[in-house]
């Protein structure tokens, strides 16, 4: 029995390491889900073809500010004007929407003619009353 | 105008696109409540300018360029209402669009002026034979109204003051919105106009011979209170522009159209002072800000023009702060290696639901068969993998393939010999 106790000793400390192992794992991937969701939404509302001559998402429209907060996040360049893929910012953006906090951006048109001021929380709330459109929309047909 | 009055500041109107040339702006307007100054263009745009440097603050589209010009801007304390021929916009003063009214009547809308009901209700008129009634709060039409005569320009005072397509102003009751008295001010038609607590005061061109239309070189001015024309400002160099000062109730700024300025006292005309804007064609259009601290021109090479006093310029009475965006604070910078969780970037703190939350009751069902392939695509498939589209269906529109399955394959019950024998014609009977 002797002989056994530092095997058993070993198995213990290495099931031990296992389920630190998991939860570090764990905790690294939590986010990952949210991310998806939040991308998914997005990329439901973007760009739809039927929303091409939709007057809400025109220039004039009140659904304009999301299509410039896609450039915002996604098509960020640098200043030679070559695309600046920077995962942090993307995230971060993400975030604070997600949250729907009180910041305010500054979002400008692909022709730089247009400047408006958005909040977070005024792109989360028309995030989320355009996918409910889309729901709906679903839900007739 | 005192006499430390100066040009502060004077920035070039940004042009229609970015290599389009620059065009004036069509309409000017100071801000009642914030440190802002806002003008139109000809293509339906509206643009705001912040503080004493007319920083650009935020620009948009609040009408379709083919509308051509922004005619008029209104400020309430939500945010701006602008006019063009077809349509009304009103967006808050950050850029985002609260509502947007258009209707089969509405063709050659040009001014507009707040009724009886304080800035939740605004009157609509132009050149055509109806007016609007919108409220304000809700963006909807309340009222379509049949117009007495096409009108180019209103100023709310003791009434609403119309000017006409033909040189008559028009002085409207703020509640009936019928047509209380009729003054003819000018031969020709009204160049500009300004009504503040009793007085108008417009300045008008006349046709003279050979058709040609000239300024006339008076401002005319007309008591609202006695509803009877007073006697005229002389003004030599042609009246083109006028402002009634919002402070000091008798005196009002008279501008021709080189730029010369006039300042003047209604009950004594002829004590004057006189001033010359710095510009090198032809004025464009003449505001003050509500506070009578800063006189804002435009002119026929684009320019903004800000006048004031550099020590105590300031726009609004009673100007709230307004609102920029937040500086965006660095992030440091991470190894985005594959082992990088998603998490390194935090939430920021939150209360309200997040925007992820994924409503609960969508259930979708996974694992279908993939959907076959349209047989007349495989016949007419080249060897590098193009087809021409069938058009049979709309465009990624969703198959139901288990139900397709369902139908292409159905269990049948076997058959008696005799079922048989019977439902085959060429069996002998």
């Amino acid at each position: 029995f002797n002989g056994l106790t530092s095997k058993f000793v070993a198995a213990y400390d290495n099931s031990l390491h296992f389920s630190d192992h998991l939860t570090s794992e764990l905790n690294r991937e939590l986010e990952n889900a949210r991310i998806l969701r939040l991308m998914m939404k997005l990329n439901f509302i973007n760009e739809r073809p039927e929303f091409e001559h939709d007057r809400q998402w025109s220039e004039t429209g009140d659904r304009y500010y999301l299509k410039l907060f896609r450039d915002y996040v996604f098509h960020q360049v640098d200043a030679q004007g070559n695309p600046a893929v920077d995962l942090a910012h993307v995230l971060a953006c993400l975030n604070k929407l997600d949250a729907g906090i009180d910041e305010k951006i500054s979002l400008i048109s692909r022709d730089e003619q247009n400047c408006f001021i958005v909040s977070y929380k005024e792109l989360k709330r028309g995030v989320e009353a355009a996918f409910q459109d889309l729901l709906k929309a679903g839900r007739r047909g | 105008m005192e006499t430390d009055w100066d040009e502060i500041a004077r920035v070039g109107f940004p042009p229609p696109g970015i290599h389009a040339m620059p065009t004036p702006a069509s309409t000017l307007a100071f801000d009642n409540s914030q440190e802002l100054l806002w003008a139109g263009n000809e293509y339906g745009r509206v643009s705001s300018f912040y503080g004493p440097e007319l920083q650009k603050y935020t620009s948009f589209r609040a009408h379709a360029s083919v509308e051509g010009p922004v005619r008029q801007l209104l400020f309430n304390d939500k945010g701006v209402i602008s006019v063009a021929s077809r349509s009304i916009h009103m967006s808050s003063r950050r850029g985002l669009t609260m509502w947007h009214i258009t209707h089969d009547k509405m063709i050659d809308l040009r001014c507009m002026s707040y009724t009886s009901k304080g800035t939740s209700e605004i009157l609509v008129a132009g050149c055509q034979p109806t007016m609007f009634r919108v409220d304000v709060d809700k963006g909807k039409i309340v009222e379509e109204l049949p117009a007495a005569d096409q009108y180019t320009m209103m100023k709310r005072a003791h009434y609403i003051c119309a000017a006409t397509k033909t040189g008559a102003v028009d002085m409207l009751d703020h509640y009936s919105f019928k047509v209380v008295k009729k003054w003819q001010a000018h031969a020709g038609y009204i160049n500009d106009m300004d009504a503040r607590n009793n007085f108008l005061v417009t300045c008008g061109v006349s046709p003279r011979q050979q058709q040609a239309y000239m300024l006339d070189p008076l401002a005319n001015v007309f008591d609202l209170k006695k509803l009877a024309p007073l006697p005229p400002i002389p003004f030599h160099a042609g009246a083109a522009f006028v402002r009634m000062h919002p402070r000091m109730s008798t005196t009002s700024i008279v501008a021709s159209q080189t730029g010369q300025l006039q300042v003047v006292d209604l009950m004594n005309p002829n004590t004057v002072n006189l001033r010359q804007a710095n510009i090198s064609s032809f004025l464009m259009a003449l505001e003050m800000a509500p506070s009578g601290e800063a006189l804002a021109l435009t002119d026929g090479d684009c320019f903004l023009h800000l006048w004031g006093s550099r020590s105590k310029i300031h726009f609004a009475e009673l100007s709230s702060p307004t609102e920029l965006a937040d500086p965006v604070v660095p992030l440091q910078p991470l190894d985005w290696s594959i082992d990088t969780p998603l998490h390194s970037i935090g939430l920021p703190y939150y209360r309200d639901t997040l925007l992820s939350s994924w409503p609960s009751h969508l259930v979708f069902e996974v694992g279908n068969p993939p959907s076959k392939l349209d047989p007349d695509i495989l016949a007419t498939m080249t060897a590098s993998g193009y087809a021409p589209n069938p058009k049979k269906t709309r465009r990624y529109q969703v198959h139901d393939t288990r139900l397709a399955e369902k139908i292409s394959a159905p269990l049948m019950a076997p058959k008696f010999l005799s079922e048989k024998a019977r439902e085959s014609p060429s069996s002998p009977r």
